[in-house]
C-alpha cells in the first residue's frame, strides 16, 4: 500500500515536509504533558485521554514520516534547526552553537514510529490497567515525558541534543520506576536506574568534549564526514567511540552497566514494556546507530561492541534461564536482545540491527504486558508460585506464545527474520565465534522464553493463603485489545515480502556497510535452534524436571546475577562512603582545627556570647557604621600621608 | 494605522540612558535600611508595615535591574550605564560604577534573590525590622560590587558586606549560629585584608596614581610583583568562593542560618568570589593568572571532587545544599583557570544557575527540616505521602543542581566542560566526576527523605504554604526558562566576555 502511496502523482508524500511531520511527533506529547498538568491534572479520565488522543497523533506523524521516507528515499535529510540555544565566538575557531532541531531519516522514522507506536499502545493499557491504582495522572506524566524523551533522542541532530535528550530519558526512566515510591525496593531501584543511566550522560558529556576539541563540530550529519578525514588519530577515534559507548551501554545495559536493568521490573508493568520494548532500554543502541560512522572508522571500536555486545547476549539468556521473578526473568532477555543487537552492529550488521530493534519491540511489549495481566491476577511475581493457568487464561496464554515465539526466533515470527540476516552477516563475514555466539544465544533465548511459559501456564497453580485460584479471570476488553494489536504486530513485524524499498533491511542503511545476503544456511539454523531450544525447554520445565544437586551453586549464582549488583554495592559502600566520611574529618579535624583556634581564642577574649545575647542591635549597627567611617578615614588619611611623601 | 506610523521604528542613536540608574540602584536599598530604623514596630500593623517597605524597597531594586538588562546592549568593550564622579581626587579614587554583560547577569540575580530572601523572611517575629534592615545594608554592598569599576570602592562596598552577614548568621540563625558567625567574621576580614594590601600594593607600585580599575590595567610591574598581587587577589576571592581549603566557614554559615540569609550567602556572596576572580584576575591581569593556573586548576577540581564526595555521605540537610554550591563554584573557578572564551561564558551562567538554584535548595531543604524537625537526613522517609508540592520542587531543586538538561545549570556546566577541555584536559575529566557524584549523592537523598515508607516519628506534615510555593515556582520558572533559552543572557554575556579577556590578555 506504500508503494501504491508512493506512485501517486503529487500526493501529501511528495509535498508534506517530514522534517515539520517529526517536529508535531516531538512536541505533541510535551503539548500533552503541558496541558495536563496546567488543566486537568484533577481528573484521571480526562487526563489518561489526553495523553491518548495526543500520542494517537504523534503516532499518526511518525507513520506519515515513514511513509514520506519510503516513497522518498534521502528526501530532505537535512536537519532543521528550531532552536538555538547559543551562539558565540569560541575564540580561536569557527562559531559555537547549540541547536535544537530534528532529523527525519530513515533511522529516525524507524525508530520514532516503534517508540509511539508503543508508547499509545502501553497507554491504551494502562487506561485500564492502572485504573484502580494511585497516582495515574502522574502515571500517564511519566509516560508522556518518556515519549518526548525518547521521541527526542530519535531526531536528534547533533551532540548537544543527544545528551540533553539523554538525560530526559534518564528523568524519565527514573519517574517510571520509581512510580510506587512508597515501596523500598522500588525507590533504590530508580535510585540505581538513575546513578547508572547519569554515569553514561556523563561519559557521553566527556565524549561530547573531546570530540568537539578534535573536530570543533558537534553535529551528526557534518561529523560523519569528517571521521575518515584523518584528523584524528585511530586511537583518538578509539577513545571518543569508547565514550560513546559507554554511554549507549549504560541505557542499553551491556555488561557490566546492566545493573538497572533488572531493577526496572519495579515499574509498574506498561512502563516496563515501554521500558524494554523502545524506551530508554533501546536508546543506547539508537545512539550507537546514529553515530555509527565513528564505530565504522575504528576496527577496535567495532570489535568493543561485538564483543561487550555478545558477552551481554550470553549472560542475558544465562540469567533468565535461572530467575525465578517473572518480570525479571523477562528483563534479562532483553538483555540478551539488547546484546545481540549491539554484537549485530559490530559485526557490520547495520540495517539487521536496526531490523532486530524494530522486530523486537513488539512481543517484548506484549510480554510485559501478558506479565502484567498475569501478576496482577495471581497476586504473586515469582513463578514458583504460578503454574497452571493454560486452563484459566487461555487468551492471554496464546498471546503470550505466540510473544514468546516471536521473541525467540521462531519462524515465521518477527524476530526470526531478523536473527537470521544478524546470522547471515556473520556467515558472510566467516566470524566463528559470532557465529557460535548468535547460535547460542538463540538456543538459550528460546529457552528461556519458553521456560517461562512453561513455568506459568502448564501444572498446578500452587495454593497460597488468601488466593483462590477459582477467581482468576483472563485480560477483557482494553488490555485484550492492546495485547492483540500487539501479537499481530509480532506475527507480521518481520515480513520482507515487499522487497526492493520496502524490504526493511534495505530501508535503513550505513553508506559503506554492505548489506548481508540472506542464506538458506542462516534461516535453517536459526528457525532449527530456535525450535529445538523451545522444545527442550517445553520438555524440562512442563515437567518440572528437578535441578542436579550439582548445579545448584550455578543456578544460586545465575540468579544472583553472578553478583555483580552486591560487587557494585559492596564498592560503594566500602569506598565511596569512607572516603566521603574521610573527607568530612579532614574538614573538621585539619581544616577547620586552625580556625577553630582562631575562633576560641577570640571568644575567650571577648565572650562574645554573652555581650552578643544582651546588646541590642541598634547600638551595633551605629557602631558598624562607625567603624565604616574610621576605616574608610584611616584608609584616606594612610593614602594620602604615603601620597604626600612620594608625590 | 497612523498609530503604527507613529511608533518610531529603528532610532538612528540610541536613547542615553538614564544618568543615575545605577546608582539609584546601588544606594536605594541602604536609604531604605536608614528609612527603616525610623519606623516604630509595636502593633502587629506597624510590624506589616516595615514588612511591605522592606518588599518594596527590594522589588524596587529588582524594578531597576530589569529595567537596566532591558536596555542593556552590547558596549563593544566599554560598560553600560557608567557613571564617574570626582571623590577623593586627592588620592585618585573616583565614584566609578558601571555593568558590562558579566555583570549585568549576576546584578539581576542578586536583585531577584534579594526580593526572595524579604520575602522569604515571613516567619521571623521578633526583631524583623533589625533583620530587614541588615538584609538592605548587605544589598548595597552586594551590588556596589558588582558594579564597582574603582579597587577602592569596590573595597568599601565588599567590606560593607561582612559586618551585616555576620549579624544576620549570629542573631538570627541555629543553635551554633555564633561560632559559625564568628567564623565567617574573622576568614571574611582576613581574605579582606589582603584584598586591601593587593589594592594597595598596586595602588603604590603604578605609575599613575589611581584606583580606577580601567586604568590600572596592562601596567609594566615587576614579575615578582605582579605575581604578588595576582596571588593577594586570588586568595581573597578564592576564600569567598569558596575554594578547598578555605570552604569550612561557608558550610558552618550555610548550615547554621536562616533561610534568607543561608540564600544569600550561598546565591549571591559567593558569586562575588567567582566574579571578582574573572573581572580582577582574569580581565586584568591575565597573564599572571596564566603563570599560576596550574594551581588554580588543582584547587578547582579538589573543590569540585571535595564538594561531591563530601555530599555523598553528609547528613545534614543544609550543609549538603553548601556542597552542592561548592562543588558549582570549582566548576567556576575551572573556568577561569582555562581562560577559554565558551567555559567564561558557561561560568557566568552557571554562576546565575546556581544562585537561582541554590536559593530553591536553601528554601526547600528550611521546608522539609521544619517539617521533619531536624534537618538530619536520616531522620526522614516517605515525606512525599504528606508534602506532595514539597517532593516534586525538592526533585527540581535536585535536577537543576547536578545540571540536569533543560534546567539552567546544564547549558552552563557543558559550556564549561567543553570550553576547558582543550586546555585543562585531565582537570575536566576530573570535573566531569565531580558531577557524576554530586549526581549520586541529590538522587539518593531525594530517596532518603521523600521515598519509602515514613517514620513514625514525623507525624501529620503540613505541605508548602503559598509564600513558599510562590517563592519555589518562582524560581523554577526561572530555572525553566534559562534552561531552555539561555540566549536571554547569553547574547549579552558573550560579547562582554570577548572583549574582557582580550583586554586581561592585552
Amino acid at each position: 500500500m506504500l508503494a501504491l502511496l508512493a506512485a501517486a502523482p503529487k500526493g501529501p508524500l511528495d509535498t508534506w515536509s517530514p522534517t515539520l511531520l517529526a517536529l508535531f511527533a516531538l512536541l505533541l506529547p510535551l503539548i500533552a504533558l503541558i496541558i495536563v498538568l496546567a488543566f486537568t491534572v484533577d481528573s484521571r479520565r480526562v487526563s489518561a485521554w489526553i495523553a491518548v488522543i495526543f500520542t494517537l497523533a504523534a503516532a499518526a506523524c511518525t507513520v506519515l514520516v515513514v511513509a514520506i521516507e519510503l516513497a522518498h528515499p534521502l528526501h530532505l535529510e537535512r536537519p532543521a534547526t528550531f532552536l538555538t540555544f547559543f551562539t558565540g565566538q569560541s575564540g580561536s575557531a569557527a562559531e559555537f552553537t547549540l541547536q535544537w532541531g530534528v532529523l527525519a531519516d530513515p533511522l529516525a522514522a524507524v525508530m520514532s514510529l516503534t517508540v509511539a507506536l508503543v508508547s499509545l499502545l502501553v497507554q491504551l493499557y494502562a487506561l485500564t490497567f492502572m485504573r484502580r491504582e494511585d497516582g495515574v495522572v502522574r502515571f500517564f506524566c511519566v509516560l508522556l515525558f518518556a515519549t518526548f524523551a525518547m521521541l527526542g533522542v530519535t531526531f536528534s541532530i547533533n551532540y548537544f541534543e543527544m545528551l540533553l535528550f539523554f538525560g530526559l530519558v534518564t528523568l524519565s526512566t527514573y519517574l517510571m520506576i520509581g512510580h510506587w515510591w512508597q515501596r523500598e525496593e522500588a525507590a533504590a531501584a530508580a535510585s540505581r536506574a538513575f546513578i547508572v543511566s547519569a554515569f553514561g550522560d556523563i561519559a557521553l558529556l566527556a565524549g561530547v568534549a573531546y570530540i568537539y576539541f578534535r573536530f570543533n563540530e558537534l553535529n551528526f550529519q557534518a561529523l560523519s564526514g569528517h571521521y575518515t578525514g584523518g584528523r584524528v588519530s585511530a586511537n583518538g577515534l578509539f577513545i571518543m567511540a569508547i565514550l560513546v559507548f559507554i554511554a549507549a551501554a549504560a541505557k542499553s545495559a551491556q555488561f557490566p552497566l546492566h545493573v538497572w536493568l533488572s531493577g526496572s521490573a519495579q515499574a509498574p508493568a506498561p512502563a516496563a514494556a515501554l521500558i524494554h520494548s523502545a524506551g530508554s532500554a533501546l536508546c543506547g543502541v539508537y545512539l550507537i546507530a546514529r553515530t555509527y560512522g565513528l564505530f565504522h572508522v575504528s576496527p577496535r571500536g567495532l570489535a568493543l561492541l561485538a564483543i561487550a555486545g555478545g558477552l551481554t547476549a550470553v549472560l542475558g539468556v544465562l540469567w533468565a534461564l535461572f530467575q525465578d521473578n517473572l518480570k525479571r526473568a523477562i528483563a534479562y532477555t532483553t538483555m540478551s536482545e539488547l546484546g545481540l543487537m549491539v554484537l549485530a552492529l559490530g559485526i557490520g550488521a547495520y540495517g539487521a540491527s536496526i531490523f532486530e530493534l524494530f522486530a523486537h519491540a513488539w512481543p517484548k511489549a506484549l510480554l510485559f504486558l501478558a506479565a502484567g495481566v498475569i501478576i496482577r491476577e495471581l497476586r504473586t511475581e515469582r513463578m514458583a508460585e504460578m503454574g497452571g493457568l493454560w486452563r484459566r487464561m487461555r487468551f492471554t496464554g496464546w498471546l503470550m506464545a505466540i510473544a514468546v515465539a516471536a521473541a525467540a526466533g521462531v519462524p515465521p515470527f518477527s524476530t526470526f527474520w531478523s536473527k537470521d540476516t544478524i546470522l547471515s552477516k556473520a556467515l558472510d563475514l566467516g566470524s566463528p565465534l559470532a557465529i557460535a555466539v548468535i547460535t547460542l544465544v538463540t538456543f538459550l533465548g528460546a529457552m528461556a522464553l519458553v521456560r517461562i511459559l512453561a513455568l506459568v501456564f502448564t501444572g498446578e497453580t500452587a495454593r497460597r493463603r488468601r488466593f483462590e485460584p477459582d477467581r482468576i479471570r483472563d485480560a477483557g476488553g482494553r488490555i485484550a485489545f492492546t495485547m492483540a494489536v500487539l501479537a499481530i504486530a509480532s506475527l507480521v513485524s518481520g515480513i520482507r515480502g515487499f522487497g526492493g524499498r520496502t524490504d526493511p533491511i534495505a530501508f535503513v542503511t550505513f553508506p559503506g556497510v554492505s548489506l548481508p545476503n540472506s542464506h538458506f544456511v542462516a534461516a535453517g539454523v536459526i528457525a532449527a535452534t530456535a525450535v529445538l531450544g523451545a522444545l527442550v525447554a517445553f520438555v524440562v520445565f512442563a515437567r518440572r524436571v528437578p535441578l542436579p544437586a550439582a548445579l545448584q551453586p550455578v543456578s544460586h549464582a545465575m540468579g544472583e546475577g553472578l553478583f555483580v549488583d552486591r560487587a557494585y554495592r559492596l564498592a560503594a559502600v566500602g569506598i565511596v562512603l569512607p572516603a566521603s566520611r574521610a573527607a568530612s574529618w579532614v574538614e573538621t579535624r585539619v581544616v577547620d582545627g586552625a580556625l577553630d583556634l582562631v575562633g576560641e581564642s577570640i571568644e575567650f577574649a571577648g565572650q562574645p556570647r554573652r555581650w552578643l545575647a544582651e546588646v541590642r542591635i541598634r547600638p551595633l549597627l551605629i557602631g558598624f557604621f562607625a567603624a565604616v567611617v574610621a576605616l574608610g578615614t584611616l584608609a584616606i588619611v594612610l593614602a594620602g600621608g604615603i601620597i604626600g611623601k612620594t608625590g | 494605522m497612523t498609530l503604527l506610523l507613529a511608533v518610531p521604528t529603528t532610532p538612528a542613536t540610541p536613547v542615553a540612558p538614564p544618568a543615575l540608574l545605577l546608582s539609584a540602584m546601588v544606594w536605594v536599598p541602604a536609604l531604605a535600611a536608614i528609612g527603616l530604623l525610623l519606623f516604630p514596630t509595636r502593633t502587629q500593623v506597624q510590624r506589616e508595615r516595615v514588612r511591605s517597605f522592606a518588599i518594596g524597597a527590594a522589588v524596587l531594586t529588582l524594578a531597576f535591574a530589569v529595567f537596566m538588562w532591558y536596555g542593556f546592549r552590547d558596549q563593544s568593550g566599554t560598560y553600560a550605564y557608567e557613571e564617574a564622579r570626582g571623590w577623593l581626587q586627592g588620592i585618585g579614587s573616583s565614584y566609578h560604577l558601571g555593568v558590562d554583560g558579566v555583570s549585568m547577569p549576576l546584578l539581576l540575580l542578586s536583585a531577584l534573590l534579594f526580593v526572595v530572601a524579604v520575602l522569604a523572611s515571613s516567619r521571623l517575629r521578633e526583631q524583623a525590622k533589625e533583620f530587614y534592615i541588615l538584609l538592605l545594608l548587605l544589598e548595597t554592598g552586594v551590588i556596589g560590587a558588582f558594579a564597582s569599576l574603582d579597587y577602592l570602592l569596590f573595597f568599601l562596598f565588599w567590606q560593607l558586606q561582612a559586618v551585616p552577614m555576620f549579624l544576620l548568621i549570629a542573631r538570627f540563625g541555629g543553635p551554633r549560629r555564633l561560632s559559625a558567625a564568628w567564623k565567617f567574621l574573622v576568614v571574611d576580614l582576613a581574605a579582606s585584608a589582603l584584598l586591601l594590601l593587593a589594592i594597595l600594593i598596586l595602588y603604590f607600585k603604578a605609575p599613575v596614581r589611581t584606583f580606577d580599575i580601567s586604568t590600572l590595567h596592562d601596567l609594566a610591574l615587576p614579575a615578582a610583583t605582579a605575581t604578588l598581587i595576582g596571588w593577594l587577589f586570588f586568595i581573597a576571592f578564592a576564600v569567598r568562593l569558596p575554594a578547598f581549603p578555605f570552604h569550612t566557614w561557608f558550610l558552618d554559615a550555610q548550615a547554621e542560618a536562616s533561610a534568607p540569609a543561608a540564600l544569600i550567602l550561598g546565591g549571591v556572596l559567593v558569586k562575588l568570589g567567582g566574579y571578582g576572580i574573572i573581572r580582577v584576575n582574569l580581565g586584568e591581569f591575565q597573564n599572571t593568572f596564566h603563570k599560576f593556573s596550574g594551581a588554580v586548576v588543582v584547587i578547582a577540581v579538589v573543590t569540585v571532587l571535595w564538594g561531591a564526595i563530601a555530599a555523598l555521605a553528609q547528613d545534614d540537610l543544609r550543609r549538603l545544599v553548601g556542597y552542592v554550591v561548592m562543588s558549582h563554584m570549582g566548576l567556576v573557578l575551572l573556568a577561569a583557570a582555562s581562560a577559554a572564551p565558551i567555559a567564561i561564558n558557561g561560568a557566568v551562567l552557571l554562576m546565575v544557575a546556581d544562585g537561582l538554584t541554590a536559593a530553591l535548595l536553601v528554601l526547600m531543604a528550611a521546608a522539609i527540616a521544619e517539617r521533619a524537625g531536624t534537618s538530619s537526613i536520616r531522620a526522614m522517609g516517605g515525606m512525599a505521602a504528606q508534602m506532595g508540592r514539597g517532593a516534586i520542587f525538592w526533585i527540581l531543586a535536585a535536577l537543576a543542581a547536578i545540571g540536569f538538561p533543560g534546567l539552567a545549570s546544564f547549558i552552563g556546566q557543558f559550556m564549561i566542560v567543553v570550553g576547558a577541555y582543550p586546555s585543562q584536559r585531565i582537570a575536566a575529566w576530573l570535573a566531569v566526576l565531580g558531577i557524576l557524584v554530586l549526581a549520586g549523592a541529590m538522587i539518593l537523598t531525594v530517596q532518603r527523605i521523600f521515598f519509602g515508607a515514613t517514620p513514625e516519628r514525623l507525624g501529620r506534615l503540613r505541605d508548602l504554604g503559598t509564600l513558599e510555593l510562590f517563592n519555589a515556582a518562582t524560581l523554577t520558572t526561572l530555572i525553566v526558562l534559562l534552561g531552555v533559552l539561555p540566549a536571554i543572557l547569553m547574547d549579552s554575556i558573550n560579547f562582554s566576555v570577548l572583549s574582557l579577556l582580550s583586554r586581561g590578555g592585552g
